[in-house]
């Protein structure tokens, strides 16, 4: 289906939003003074509360899931939005206000110069340590961050922002693939399919309303899914690389 | 447990291991789903290969649960039929995972610009 009548843009910001209605209005009007050339799309992933309802006259483009998918699959819900709509680039960031949308120019310039197909806003590239991180995620943080370097042969230091800038070039390889969050597992596939992903030092407030999409089950489940998705992203994609050559 | 039996064990592991990887690849089995079967085979192949492990796991299951071992066989065979009947419900919720996303899609809306209307009528 042809989306793109509605496209005023060449970049595309994209929200992902479940249960946000405390944040994603200021998020979105903040995107929109900062970035007034750029399209917003806000996936409301299923949310139960007034998400959708706060965005009323905000002019942004709202995209409802009818229950909730899960943060990767509202991500690809954008990459299908995007690559439909030809959008050159599409830019994540999340709807909690711990990202400053002012901060996403400056990466958007260092995009353009051409030499990523995908580039992170890292809280971690500049100083390449975890100084003030609570001890357990800074454990998780070292180890999917030497993952990524032992099976993708460059250590990505901040594996989970959700702070991205991504190319078109990707998009059909994001539609296609079933990661799980966009974190080391889709970094590593898309690697290893050749993609050059790079990062760039952005600052991070902390979250001040609603919860982390983390529970305290999946501080255990995480790493083992995480893990077990690189492992099979590698092999998936040798296999895609073997059958295009 | 004989050799011969702790070999048997640890092969259909393995091809358990292989079969849910193989799925899981190919979208067919949920990673949720995939990782309980992968830690609970790594598991069990663990305990299968390390005869300490192995003498301790026995002497504790056969005091508190007292059964003949070829209750092992309807066990791996129910373990073979989860990680179908999973398949199976995983085949079904990317099904609706993609209608989820192509309804979202089609339906996108522009939200009306509050803002620059109240700027034009200024």
């Amino acid at each position: 289906m042809d989306i793109q009548p509605t496209r005023r843009s060449q970049s595309l910001v994209a929200i992902p939003a479940y249960n946000e209605a405390a944040t994603i209005r200021t998020v979105v009007d903040r995107v929109r003074t900062d970035l007034p050339e750029c399209d917003v799309l806000v996936v409301n992933d299923g949310s139960r509360d007034r998400t959708a309802a706060v965005l009323s006259g905000s002019g942004v483009l709202l995209a409802n899931h009818l229950c909730n998918l899960g943060y990767g699959r509202a991500i690809q819900t954008a990459v299908l939005y995007a690559t439909r709509g030809e959008y050159q680039q599409l830019i994540t960031l999340d709807a909690d206000g711990q990202h400053d949308p002012a901060q996403i120019r400056p990466l958007l310039a260092e995009f353009d110069r051409g030499e990523w197909d995908i580039l992170i806003g890292s809280r971690y590239v500049a100083r390449k340590r975890y100084d003030g991180v609570p001890v357990g995620r800074r454990l998780g943080m070292q180890l999917f961050s030497q993952l990524v370097g032992l099976t993708a042969g460059r250590r990505i230091y901040d594996t989970t922002s959700g702070l991205k800038v991504i190319g078109r070039r990707t998009f059909a390889a994001l539609a296609d693939w079933h990661f799980i969050d966009f974190h080391a597992e889709a970094l590593v596939y898309l690697m290893r399919l050749g993609f050059r992903i790079g990062e760039f030092p952005i600052t991070m407030d902390e979250r001040r309303h609603g919860r982390s999409m983390y529970s305290a089950l999946s501080h255990v489940k995480y790493p083992l899914k995480t893990v077990l998705m690189l492992v099979l992203g590698v092999v998936q994609a040798s296999v895609t690389r073997r059958r295009a050559s | 447990m004989t050799a011969g039996g702790v070999l048997l064990g640890a092969a259909i592991g393995l091809v358990l291991l292989l079969w849910v990887a193989n799925l899981i690849r190919h979208d067919r089995l949920y990673i949720g789903y995939g990782v309980i079967f992968v830690v609970g085979t790594l598991a069990a192949i663990v305990v299968l290969i390390v005869p300490s492990l192995l003498d301790a796991v026995t002497r504790g299951s056969i005091a508190l649960l007292p059964v003949a071992s070829l209750s092992i066989v309807p066990l791996a065979l129910f373990t073979f039929l989860m990680v179908y009947v999973f398949a199976q419900i995983t085949i079904l919720s990317n099904r609706v995972t993609r209608l989820t996303q192509e309804l979202a899609i089609r339906n996108t809306r522009q939200e009306p610009d509050a803002g620059a209307r109240a700027a034009d009528e200024r």
